[in-house]
C-alpha cells in the first residue's frame, strides 16, 4: 500500500470518527433531554447521563483584538502566588508575587519587597516558600470595589495585601498563635454603623491546632490544643483580634449585612491522627458575632498567648453558653464539612458534607434569632441538609437561586436549586431539588461562578478547578497540571466548553466584571520616596564604605552608563525609570551579582548588596525595552 | 527617467540641507542653563532665529519667552519679536518619549521667522531618515501665523494649511507641529497678538434619563465619521474605516453608552479640565494604528476645536468594555479618550479628526490626509442651550469678501474689455492708419491695468498648470474650493473661457495676459526709444514652422503631466510667469533669471516671442480657438493684397489673406484697415472711382466696402482690378465644404447625420476595415478604461489612451471626413480640414465628451477612480 494510499485513509478515518461523535453527541443530546425531563419527576438525586453536555455553550474564545469580559483572581497554591486570569478565555494575564521571591519583577530581591516581606536581623528573607490558597477582594455595596484582594499563605501563616490599581502587595501580616491558615474571607459591611457599608476586616481560619502559647509547653496533651480565629484590619493589615474556639478552623464566609462571620469547623474531634479526625459524625459551623466580640475586646475581656499583643477573646462552647452574652455560635453540620459559602441573596450559608453526600442550609436570620435569644436550639437554624453527591467541598451560585456544589469523589458538579432543597427539606419529598448534573476531569476542588459571592451574581460562567487532570493533557512526566474547566451556567443545563492547564496548585478563586476594576497605566514619580527628582540626580554618593548608586533609566540608556566601588562596600541601587509611555518596563540585572528586578515607567526600586569581588560587572536591562535594548547596559566596576 | 529625476532632485537637495547645517542635533548635551537660566539667549542661539536681532531680553512671563531686540539704544532698539524654548511652553513628547527641544522666533505681527532644532531623540532619524528631514520639516513653519490652523499632508478644509510630513516619522511630526503651533499660539496669546476669550465650560443637564443608540444618533449625540478607500485614493467604496463617537461628559449621553455605574465610575477618575469621548469602529484601518506602542502617542485621531488640537497619549486611553445604549452597531475596535485641557468645552463645537495615509492617484506618492467630523452637543443638554458661535464662513468666501474692491476693480478691467470687443467694429471704424487710438487707448490701459494690477500685485497670471491640473481634476477630484480659494485666477479662468467660445484666444493673449502685455509693451516701446530700426519679425517660412513649438510644449507637459504632475509642474518653468510675477527677478536663481529677462529683452526686437513659439497656455487656448464664434472680417479681394499682412503683428495673416484665428491676438490692426478707405486698397479704389465720378461716398458696409449706390447689387468684386492669385476665399480659414447629409431635407435627419459625424469617425461609403480598425480603437481604449477602474493599471492611463485615440481619430477622419465646422457651433457652415484643425476639432470635441461622461458617472456614484 502506497503512502499516499494511506494518507488518504488516515483522513477518511478522522472524518468518520468525527461525524461518529457527532451523531454520537447528538444522540446522547437527545437522551440528555429526555433525562431532564425524567429527572423533573424522578426523585432527587437521580443522577443525569455523563454525555449530556451535548447542546453547544457560549464561545469561550477571545478572538485577537478582543477582551475578556472577567478578571479572575485566582490562588496560586505552593508556587506562593496570586494569579490574574481574563475570563472567559481562561488566559493567564498576570501573576503577583508576594509569599515567595520572583526574579521577574525582583519580589524579595528589592528593598522594598524585602520589607513586605519581612527579613531576618541579617536582611535575608525570613520565608521563601508560602502556600496560597483563598483570595478574596474587596467589597462594597455587596459587590467586589476594586480596591484590594487579600491571599493567605497556609504555609508560614501570612495573609498578603494585593493593590488592585496596581496588581502589586503591599502589605503582609503574620498571624500570631497559629497554625494551617487556609480560609479568609472579607466583611462586607460594618456590623454597626450603616455608612460603612464596605470592607474594613478581613477573618482567618486556621486548620491546624497547637498548644497555646506554642513555646514547648503541653505539647504532649493533644486535647489541650486550640484553634484560633483571627480578624485582620483590612486598612493597616494589623491583627485586631482573635477569637479562643472549640475545634478548628477551615474556610470562613461572611454575611452581607457584616453581622456574622462563620467558619467551618472538621476536626471537632480535636484530632491530631487521621482516624481522630474522622472519628465524629457531625461536626460544626461555627458563627462569629462580631459586633459582641469586638464589644468584649473594647471592654477588655480578653487575654493574650505568648509575645503577641493581640487580644484573644473566649469562644470556647462552655464560655458561650448563655446565648444573650454568646460571641459564638455552633451550628452542628455533617461529618467533616469543607467549604462554608454565603449566597447571593444574603441569606443562607452553606456548607458541605466532603465526608457526607450532603449540603448543609443556614439560615442567618435564625443563627441571628439564636443569639437573640429568641430561638433556642442553635441547629435548628439549618433549613435544609440533602444529599446532593459523594464529597461535597464547594459550593457557588447562579443569582437565580441554584447552587453549584463540587462532588469531589463524584467527579461532578451538582446544580441543585437552594428553594427546592428548603422544601425538600421540610418534607415536600416530591420536591426535585436537583436542576442537573455534569462530568468534570477530575475530582473537582474549588469552584465559582462570574460574580457569585455578591449580590451582583450574573450566573454567566462556572469555573471548576479540578485537583486531577489525568488524560486531558499531553503528558509532561509523572507530574500532571491541574485541569481548570469552564462551564456556560446560562441556561438550565450546564455546558463544559473549555478546559486548561494550569501549573499546580491553584486553589479558591473569584470571577468579577471587568468593568469593577480601575488599574493604573502607569506609576507617578511621587508615589516613591527614593525617586531621583530627574535625570541630573543620577549619580554615586559615599558614606563611609555604604554608597549609594542612583540610576536613571531611559530607554535605551542608564544613567550613568557606568559607576566604580570599592570591594567590599555595601551598594545600593536606586534606579527611577524615567520613561512615561505605558509599558515601557526596564529591566536591571548585573552579572555574578545574582541581582535582577523591574522598573515600571515612573517607577522607582532599590536593592543592596555587597561588592565583594573585584573586576567589571556589567549591569543591563533584561526586560525587552526599545530597539536598542541589547545596548542598554553598562559598567559597575569593583575596584580591589 | 521622468520618475526618477525628483528623487534625485530631492537627493540633493536632502544632501546640501545636511551639509549646510552640519552638526547633528541628536542626543547632544544641552547645557542646563539653558533650561533654568534667566538668560537664556546666552545659551540658545537666539540670533538664528530672529533675524536683525541685536540684544535680547531675559526671560520673561508664564511660559517664558524674550524679548528680541533690533539695533539702537537701550530703550530706542525696536522690539523685533520673541524668542522662546518649545520645552518652557509645552511638554510634548516626540516618538523617543522626549521632547523636540526647539527654539523658535516670532515677530510682532505672530509671524514665525525662524526655528532651530537644538536637541532631539529620535531614534527613527538615527537608524533611516536624514536629520535635514526634520529640518527641513521645521523650515516649513516659517511664515506661518501662531493663529494658523497647521495640518500634516494635504489640510482638510481651506482654513488649514498643509504641511508635507516625513514619511515614516508620522509620531515625530505630529508632536512636532504641535509643538511649534501652540509654543507660537501661547506666546502670541501671552504678548496679546492673539486676543482669545476663553470658551466657558459647558454647564450639563442631568436628569438621568437613557437614550437608546438610534437616539442618540438622531439627537447628533453620536456622530459618524467615515473614510472610504476611495477617500484615500483607492477604488474600491467600502469604508476602510467608520467610527461612531460622541462625548461621554454629558450626563445624558455618558449614561447611555456607558450604563449609569460604569459613567459614574469615569467622571470621578477625570479631573477638572479633562473630557471623555468614546470612539468605536469597524472596517480594515484601526484608529489606534501601532505609533502608540513605542511612542505613546495615537497618531491617527485627534480632536480638534478652533486652533486647539488635542492628540492622545498612551495614558489618556481607557478601555471601552461596550456600548450599553441597544441598539449600537457591532464593532472591531473601542477606546475611551480623555482629552485634557482647560480650553477645551464640551459646550462648543469640535471635532474628530482622522488621519489617514493618501496615494496620490497622479504620482503614486503617500501622503497624509485628514477626515473630520464636527461633534456639537444638543442644546438641551447645556443649561442655557448651545452659546453662541461665529460660524467660520467657507475660506473662499471670506478671501472673495477681503479682497472685494480688487475683484470689482478685476472684474471692471475684464468687463469693459469685453464690452470694447464687442464694439470692435466701431472702434476700428473710429481708427484710422494714422490713428489708432480708440483702439490702441483700451488696448494700452488694458495692459498697464493687467501688467500693474493683474500681474504684479495681484499675481493673477494664469498658467498652463492650471490647465494641467484641471485635466486631472477632470478625472480625479473635482475642488471648486480649491478653485474658488483664488478668485482672480478663477475669474480670468471663467473669462477666458467665455471668450475663447466667441472671439479666440486672441482676447485673452492679446489684450488682458499679464506677461502677454508686458512683452508686447515692452516692443512699443522699443520703438517709440528708437529701436524702431532693429525690430524685425521672422521669416514667414521660419514663423510657419517655429509657431508649432508652442503645440509641441503644450503637449509634451500634457504628456509628462500624465506620469508625474510634480514634474510637469517643474518644466511648466517654460512659462516665464512664476518669474517675472510671482517670485520677482530678483528674487530667483540666475538660469530663472536669465530666462526671463532674455524673453522680455528680445522682445524688444521681436513682438511676443515668447507668444508666438513657446507658449504652452497659449497654444492650449489657440486649438478651441479655431472654433471661436466671430471671427474678423475679410473681402474677397483680400486674397490678392498683402496690405494687412505686412502690418499683422502676430504674423497670422498667410499669402492668401486668410487669417489664423490660432495665431490671431486681435490686436484689430487688419480690422482697422477694413474699414480705412484710405488704406484698404480696395476700398481706395472703390472711393477714387466714387470721387472721380462725383458719386456720394456712402457708408462702409459690413463687408468692407461701401454701401452700393444701388438696391441692385453689382458685385463688389467688380470694382477691384487686380486679378485674384488664387480662387481662395479669404472670408473662409479653409475652402468650404458642404457634407452629403447637409442635403437632407429633414431636420432630424440633418441632426442624426451631424451626430454620427462627431461620434464616429470614419466616414459612410468607407471600407469595413477601416471601421473594423475604428471598433478595435474603441475597444483598446474601453479595456484601458476597464483595466484603470480595476486598478490594474495607473487611472491616468485613461488620459493617455484618450490621447492616443484623439490622434489616431484625426488621422483616421482626415482620411475620409476630411472637414469641420467653422464658427457657431449650432450653424452649419463646414470646411476643408487642415491637420491641425483637425486635431483641434478631435482633441476639443472628446475633452468635452470626456468631461461629460466622467463628470455624470461621478456624479451617479457609478465611477470610482
Amino acid at each position: 500500500m502506497s503512502t499516499e494510499q494511506g494518507g488518504n485513509r488516515a483522513d477518511t478515518a478522522e472524518r468518520t470518527t468525527t461525524t461518529g461523535r457527532r451523531q454520537f453527541l447528538g444522540a446522547a443530546g437527545l437522551a440528555g433531554v429526555v433525562g431532564a425531563g425524567l429527572a423533573t419527576f424522578g426523585a432527587a438525586g437521580c443522577r443525569r447521563e455523563p454525555e449530556s453536555q451535548a447542546t453547544a455553550g457560549a464561545d469561550p474564545h477571545v478572538k485577537p483584538g478582543e477582551l475578556d469580559t472577567y478578571y479572575g483572581l485566582w490562588s496560586g497554591g505552593h508556587t506562593g502566588d496570586l494569579r490574574v486570569l481574563g475570563m472567559p478565555s481562561g488566559r493567564e494575564i498576570h501573576r503577583v508575587p508576594c509569599f515567595v521571591p520572583d526574579p521577574l519583577v525582583g519580589w524579595g530581591i528589592t528593598n522594598e519587597s524585602k520589607a513586605i516581606m519581612g527579613t531576618n536581623p541579617d536582611g535575608s528573607l525570613k520565608y521563601t516558600v508560602g502556600d496560597t490558597h483563598h483570595t478574596h477582594a474587596s467589597y462594597r455595596d455587596g459587590n467586589y470595589d476594586g480596591r484590594y484582594a487579600w491571599i493567605n499563605d497556609k504555609i508560614n501563616c501570612r495573609i498578603a495585601r494585593i493593590r488592585l490599581d496596581t496588581f502589586t502587595c503591599d502589605k503582609i501580616t503574620e498571624l500570631p498563635n497559629v497554625q494551617g491558615f487556609h480560609g479568609i474571607f472579607p466583611d462586607k459591611a460594618d456590623p454597626v454603623d450603616p455608612a460603612i457599608n464596605y470592607t474594613t476586616r478581613v477573618f482567618c481560619g486556621s486548620e491546624f491546632s497547637t498548644p497555646l502559647p506554642n513555646d514547648g509547653r503541653g505539647m504532649n496533651d493533644a486535647s489541650a490544643y486550640r484553634s484560633l480565629f483571627t480578624c485582620v484590619d483590612a486598612e493597616s493589615m494589623e491583627v485586631r483580634w482573635q477569637v479562643l474556639i472549640d475545634g478548628n478552623c477551615d474556610l470562613v464566609a461572611t454575611s452581607f449585612d457584616g453581622k456574622l462571620a462563620a467558619t467551618n469547623q472538621y476536626n471537632t474531634e480535636m484530632g491530631v491522627t487521621f482516624a481522630d479526625m474522622m472519628s465524629a459524625e457531625r461536626d460544626r459551623c461555627a458563627f462569629f458575632h462580631i459586633e459582641r466580640i469586638e464589644a468584649a475586646v473594647a471592654a477588655g475581656r480578653t487575654r493574650t498567648y505568648g509575645d503577641s499583643k493581640v487580644p484573644v477573646v473566649d469562644g470556647t462552647i462552655a464560655a458561650n453558653g448563655d446565648p444573650a452574652t454568646a460571641l459564638v455560635a455552633y451550628v452542628s453540620v455533617p461529618k467533616n464539612p469543607h467549604g462554608v459559602n454565603a449566597s447571593p441573596d444574603g441569606k443562607y450559608f452553606i456548607c458541605s458534607g466532603k465526608l457526607s453526600p450532603t449540603a448543609t442550609v443556614i439560615d442567618l436570620s435564625r443563627v441571628l434569632e439564636w443569639f437573640g435569644g429568641t430561638r433556642e436550639d442553635i441547629d435548628s437554624s439549618i433549613v435544609a441538609e440533602v444529599e446532593i453527591g459523594l464529597g461535597p467541598l464547594h459550593t457557588a451560585f447562579d443569582g437565580r437561586g441554584n447552587a453549584y456544589t463540587t462532588l469531589f469523589l463524584d467527579s461532578q458538579i451538582v446544580k441543585w436549586n437552594v428553594d427546592a432543597a428548603i422544601r425538600f427539606h421540610a418534607g415536600d419529598q416530591s420536591v426535585a431539588y436537583v436542576v442537573d448534573r455534569l462530568d468534570v476531569h477530575y475530582q473537582p476542588g474549588h469552584i465559582n461562578a462570574s460574580q457569585s459571592e455578591t449580590k451582583a451574581a450574573d450566573g454567566q460562567w462556572l469555573a471548576v478547578g479540578c485537583k486531577f487532570s489525568k488524560d486531558r493533557f499531553l503528558p509532561a512526566g509523572p507530574l500532571h497540571p491541574e485541569n481548570e474547566q469552564l462551564i456556560d451556567i446560562r441556561g438550565e443545563r450546564m455546558v463544559l466548553v473549555a478546559e486548561h492547564p494550569v501549573r499546580p496548585e491553584p486553589h479558591d478563586f473569584i470571577i468579577f466584571k471587568r468593568e469593577l476594576l480601575t488599574p493604573k497605566q502607569v506609576y507617578q514619580l511621587s508615589d516613591f520616596p527614593l525617586a531621583l527628582a530627574s535625570g541630573e540626580d543620577a549619580g554615586v554618593t559615599r558614606s563611609g564604605n555604604r554608597v549609594t548608586v542612583k540610576i536613571a533609566s531611559v530607554a535605551p540608556v542608564f544613567s550613568p552608563s557606568e559607576f566604580t566601588v570599592r570591594r567590599g562596600d555595601v551598594v545600593t541601587v536606586i534606579m527611577t525609570n524615567f520613561d512615561t509611555v505605558e509599558d515601557l518596563t526596564h529591566g536591571f540585572a548585573i552579572e555574578k551579582y545574582n541581582i535582577n528586578f523591574i522598573v515600571n515607567p515612573q517607577e522607582t526600586k532599590s536593592v543592596t548588596f555587597r561588592a565583594d569581588r573585584t573586576g567589571v560587572y556589567w549591569y543591563y536591562c533584561t526586560h525587552f525595552c526599545h530597539a536598542l535594548h541589547l545596548e542598554m547596559r553598562g559598567r559597575m566596576i569593583v575596584e580591589g | 527617467m521622468s520618475r526618477r529625476l525628483p528623487f534625485l532632485l530631492a537627493a540633493l537637495l536632502v544632501m546640501w540641507g545636511q551639509t549646510a547645517h552640519g552638526q547633528s542635533a541628536y542626543d547632544v548635551a544641552l547645557p542646563v542653563e539653558l533650561t533654568s537660566s534667566p538668560d537664556l539667549c546666552t545659551y540658545a542661539p537666539c540670533r538664528d532665529v530672529m533675524p536683525g536681532a541685536e540684544r535680547f531680553s531675559l526671560r520673561k512671563g508664564r511660559p517664558a519667552y524674550v524679548e528680541a531686540f533690533g539695533p539702537g539704544e537701550a530703550d530706542a532698539a525696536p522690539l523685533l519679536g520673541y524668542v522662546f524654548l518649545s520645552t518652557d511652553i509645552v511638554d510634548i513628547p516626540a516618538y523617543s518619549g522626549k521632547p523636540v527641544v526647539t527654539l523658535i522666533g516670532m515677530d510682532t505681527a505672530g509671524t514665525i521667522v525662524g526655528t532651530r532644532i537644538l536637541k532631539h531623540s529620535e531614534p527613527i532619524l538615527l537608524v533611516g531618515i536624514p536629520e535635514a528631514q526634520l529640518t527641513r520639516f521645521v523650515n516649513q513653519f516659517i511664515g506661518k501665523r501662531a493663529w494658523d490652523k497647521v495640518e500634516i499632508g494635504r489640510a482638510r478644509d481651506a482654513a488649514a494649511i498643509g504641511v508635507d510630513g516625513i514619511s515614516g516619522a508620522t509620531v515625530t511630526v505630529i508632536a512636532q507641529n504641535q509643538v511649534m503651533m501652540r509654543s507660537a499660539y501661547q506666546v502670541a496669546r501671552q504678548v496679546g497678538i492673539v486676543q482669545t476669550e476663553p470658551r466657558a465650560p459647558a454647564v450639563f443637564v442631568d436628569d438621568g434619563a437613557r437614550q437608546d443608540w438610534a437616539g442618540l444618533v438622531r439627537e447628533g449625540s453620536v456622530q459618524r465619521l467615515r473614510v472610504t478607500a476611495a477617500d484615500v485614493g483607492e477604488t474600491s467604496r467600502d469604508p476602510i474605516i467608520d467610527i461612531h463617537f460622541g462625548y461621554l461628559n454629558a450626563p445624558a449621553v455618558g449614561r447611555s453608552v456607558l450604563g449609569d455605574a460604569a459613567w459614574t465610575r469615569l467622571m470621578e477618575r477625570l479631573g477638572p479640565d479633562e473630557h471623555a469621548i468614546f470612539l468605536i469602529a469597524s472596517g480594515r484601518e484601526s484608529f489606534k494604528g501601532s505609533g502608540f506602542v513605542r511612542g505613546g502617542i495615537y497618531d491617527r485621531v485627534q480632536v480638534a476645536q478652533d486652533v486647539d488640537t488635542y492628540t492622545f497619549r498612551d495614558r489618556d486611553y481607557l478601555n471601552l468594555y461596550g456600548i450599553e445604549a441597544p441598539g449600537a452597531p457591532a464593532f472591531s475596535e473601542s477606546a475611551i479618550f480623555i482629552v485634557r485641557g482647560a480650553s477645551f468645552s464640551g459646550a462648543y463645537p469640535w471635532s474628530l479628526v482622522f488621519l489617514a495615509n493618501t496615494v496620490d492617484r497622479a504620482t503614486g506618492q503617500r501622503t497624509f490626509t485628514s477626515f473630520d467630523q464636527e461633534y456639537w452637543l444638543a442644546a438641551k443638554y447645556l443649561e442655557g442651550g448651545r452659546p453662541q458661535v461665529a460660524t467660520p464662513e467657507a475660506a473662499w468666501v471670506t478671501i472673495w469678501r477681503n479682497r472685494a474692491p480688487e475683484i470689482a476693480i478685476f472684474v471692471t478691467l475684464l468687463v469693459g474689455i469685453a464690452v470694447a470687443q464687442t464694439v470692435r467694429d466701431r472702434l476700428t471704424r473710429a481708427s484710422s492708419r494714422q490713428n489708432h487710438w480708440p483702439v490702441e487707448s483700451i488696448k494700452y490701459v488694458g495692459w498697464a491695468v493687467s501688467i500693474g494690477f493683474v500681474g504684479f500685485h495681484l499675481m493673477a497670471q494664469p498658467s498652463i498648470t492650471q490647465v494641467l491640473t484641471w485635466f486631472h481634476g477632470v478625472v480625479f477630484d473635482w475642488n471648486w474650493e480649491l478653485f474658488l480659494s483664488e478668485p482672480f485666477v478663477f475669474i480670468f479662468w471663467v473669462f477666458i473661457l467665455i471668450t475663447v467660445f466667441i472671439w479666440g484666444r486672441g482676447l485673452f493673449c492679446g489684450w488682458l495676459c499679464p506677461f502677454g502685455s508686458l512683452s508686447e509693451m515692452l516692443h512699443k516701446i522699443g520703438g517709440v526709444i528708437g529701436l524702431g530700426r532693429f525690430q524685425f519679425k521672422l521669416p514667414m517660412k521660419w514663423h510657419d514652422r517655429l509657431k508649432w513649438v508652442k503645440y509641441a510644449v503644450f503637449l509634451g507637459l500634457l504628456v509628462v503631466s500624465f506620469f508625474s504632475m510634480t514634474l510637469a509642474e517643474t518644466l511648466a518653468e517654460v512659462e516665464p510667469f512664476k518669474t517675472t510675477f510671482l517670485v520677482g527677478i530678483w528674487n530667483r536663481s540666475w538660469p530663472f533669471a536669465l530666462f526671463a529677462t532674455g524673453l522680455l529683452g528680445l522682445s524688444l526686437f521681436i513682438e511676443r516671442p515668447f507668444c508666438k513659439y513657446l507658449c504652452p497656455l497659449g497654444a492650449s487656448l489657440a486649438m478651441p480657438s479655431t472654433f471661436r464664434w466671430i471671427g474678423l472680417r475679410r473681402k474677397p479681394a483680400c486674397n490678392s493684397c498683402a496690405a494687412c499682412a505686412v502690418r499683422c503683428g502676430s504674423q497670422a495673416i498667410d499669402a492668401d489673406g486668410r487669417i489664423d484665428h490660432r495665431e490671431c491676438l486681435l490686436c484689430l490692426e487688419c480690422m482697422i484697415l477694413y474699414t480705412d478707405a484710405h488704406t484698404c486698397p480696395p476700398l481706395v479704389v472703390e472711393r477714387k472711382r466714387r470721387e472721380k465720378a462725383g458719386l456720394p461716398l456712402t457708408p462702409i458696409g459690413a463687408d468692407g466696402h461701401y454701401i452700393p449706390l444701388t438696391a441692385v447689387a453689382s458685385g463688389p468684386a467688380a470694382v477691384w482690378p487686380v486679378k485674384p492669385k488664387s480662387n481662395v476665399d479669404p472670408r473662409m480659414q479653409t475652402d468650404p465644404v458642404e457634407p452629403a447629409w447637409e442635403r437632407q431635407p429633414s431636420i432630424v435627419r440633418r441632426a442624426m447625420a451631424e451626430l454620427r459625424h462627431h461620434f464616429w469617425p470614419i466616414g459612410e461609403g468607407r471600407r469595413w476595415s477601416a471601421h473594423a480598425i475604428a471598433v478595435a480603437a474603441l475597444a483598446g481604449a474601453g479595456v484601458v478604461l476597464a483595466l484603470a477602474i480595476a486598478r490594474v493599471i495607473p487611472p491616468v492611463s485613461v488620459l493617455g489612451a484618450a490621447l492616443l485615440l484623439s490622434f489616431w481619430e484625426a488621422r483616421a477622419r482626415m482620411a475620409s471626413l476630411r472637414f469641420v465646422k467653422e464658427g457657431p457651433w449650432w450653424k452649419h457652415q463646414y470646411r476643408a480640414a487642415r491637420p491641425m484643425d483637425m486635431l483641434s476639432y478631435v482633441g476639443f470635441k472628446n475633452l468635452m465628451i470626456g468631461a461629460l461622461v466622467f463628470l455624470t458617472l461621478k456624479a451617479l456614484g457609478l465611477l470610482v477612480l
